[in-house]
């Protein structure tokens, strides 16, 4: 694997770093007035998903992260592992179900998201910012409410809970967003 | 767009006024040298001039120090200049190619009545907040648990790969000031403004060295570097030698050997009288103002 020198980091380059595959979110230069020039390049780890900070001594070199982002099309789970398929080469890949905490409530069968691969393993897949999700449990609706008078939960098909208009009732379609589980309107 | 004029002209008539107030005169001096500086880490930006005439090389300053020196050593008494410096190899958010310093000397000052000096004005000038003082022994020992002065390099080598850092430099102080930045600095944005003094000896640059540390100290703003300041070496002798330690040092990096500047040394055989000067960064000490 190719090694990256600094004067190479940039934003979006994947590195490897205590072992795993970071992503670049930031690289600052800090040149003091007297002295050697340094990075602070902030990280994001592609396996924990955790922001991490770290200074170097310009010119040093990290490992490249073989990494790729891949549009794909979710199939189906089974409980156990969720199968995503690459619509252009056809290859499956599976993802354990222990590793999709924070994405399995907005991906819905046949849904185009992309998935982060590390050594041509899945480590993460990210959905579309926005979904239609179907509304199968909230409280009856209130005739002539309208939206921004304040809301009410409600229970979505793929599991999430959103919070919604008071006039949105069970098996409408709704759009969220999901990067902030957000209701974002009516189809 | 109209207002970031303002400001920054308001900001020089308020430094001018300053000084004025203060009896320190306002100087030019020439940005076009005949040499470039010796400095390890800063790099001069070359010209050739005279192609028509007789082709000869120039460099555009990094700093005025050098010629403002000239001046304070036939007796210019207190000086100041604002002018535009440029350096080579200087990219990112807080760095680039050409930016405007003011530098100024004060006579019979040591860099503790600087310091004391320079809060008055970034004060005066509208940074808010309190003033906090620490030697760069006492910062290393608070934000990194560190014992700065007492550590020898392979020491703080290994401590260095213990805080999962580079351990990869040449000289100590070159670890010492890696250490600083990625430890410390980033303690020193609770600090409105905040200096920090007495550097060990082998960062001394061109000021006095009493024992182990070099009378000098540098200024953060919420933890942004704005201002680097000498209680200032005098004679001739003193000077040729940090050139000379320099140019061995950019000898061992593969980098330019520079050719030192007799016309400043010829100069200095009149010794500097006791000064303390600093350099401010006018945009980083802009960008720290409401």
């Amino acid at each position: 694997m190719a090694y990256y020198s600094t004067s190479q980091f940039k934003n979006g380059l994947k590195l490897m770093l205590d072992g795993n595959p970071c992503s670049i979110i930031s690289n600052e230069i800090r040149k003091p007035g007297k002295g050697q020039a340094s990075n602070k390049v902030k990280f994001k780890d592609l396996i924990t998903g955790k922001t991490l900070e770290k200074t170097f001594k310009s010119g040093e070199s990290l490992e490249g992260a073989d990494v790729m982002e891949l549009d794909m099309q979710y199939l189906y789970n089974d409980g156990n592992e969720w199968n995503f398929m690459d619509p252009n080469t056809f290859d499956q890949f599976t993802i354990n179900d222990s590793n999709m905490d924070d994405v399995r409530g907005y991906l819905v069968e046949q849904d185009m998201c992309v998935v982060t691969l590390w050594n041509n393993n899945p480590i993460s897949v990210t959905p579309p910012n926005h979904v239609l999700l179907e509304v199968v449990d909230t409280d009856p609706g209130l005739k002539g409410d309208t939206a921004g008078t304040g809301g009410k939960p409600a229970t979505m098909n793929t599991g999430v809970v959103v919070q919604v208009p008071l006039f949105i009732g069970i098996g409408e379609k709704v759009k969220v967003d999901t990067r902030t589980n957000e209701y974002a309107g009516r189809t | 767009m109209r207002q970031a004029l303002i400001k920054k002209a308001k900001l020089l008539e308020k430094i001018r006024a300053f000084f004025d107030h203060k009896n320190v005169l306002e100087v030019q001096t020439s940005h076009l040298l005949n040499t470039p500086t010796t400095d390890v880490y800063i790099d001069s930006i070359g010209m050739s001039v005279n192609s028509e005439i007789q082709r000869q090389s120039k460099f555009l300053h990094t700093s005025p120090e050098l010629e403002m020196k000239k001046l304070l050593s036939q007796g210019s008494g207190d000086i100041f200049q604002i002018c535009q410096v440029f350096r080579d190899n200087e990219q990112g958010s807080q760095n680039f190619n050409e930016f405007t310093l003011l530098e100024y000397y004060r006579l019979n000052f040591d860099h503790h009545q600087l310091m004391g000096n320079v809060a008055e004005l970034v004060k005066v000038l509208g940074v808010g907040g309190e003033v906090t003082k620490l030697s760069y022994a006492h910062a290393f020992e608070r934000f990194a648990g560190i014992d700065i002065l007492n550590t020898d390099f392979d020491a703080l080598k290994v401590i260095a790969k213990v805080h999962d850092l580079s351990a990869d430099f040449e000289w100590i102080e070159d670890l010492q000031i890696f250490l600083f930045t990625a430890l410390c600095e980033p303690k020193l944005t609770q600090f409105p403004i905040c200096f920090i003094y007495d550097y060990p000896a082998g960062q001394s640059a061109l000021s006095k060295v009493k024992g182990c540390i070099a009378h000098r100290f540098e200024l953060y703003l919420s933890g942004v570097e704005v201002a680097n300041g000498y209680d200032e070496l005098q004679d001739a002798q003193a000077y040729r030698q940090i050139f000379n330690r320099e140019n061995d040092k950019r000898q061992q990096l593969n980098k330019t050997v520079i050719s030192l500047d007799t016309d400043f040394l010829t100069q200095l055989e009149k010794p500097l009288p006791q000064c303390s000067g600093v350099a401010i960064g006018i945009e980083r000490l802009i960008a720290s103002i409401d």
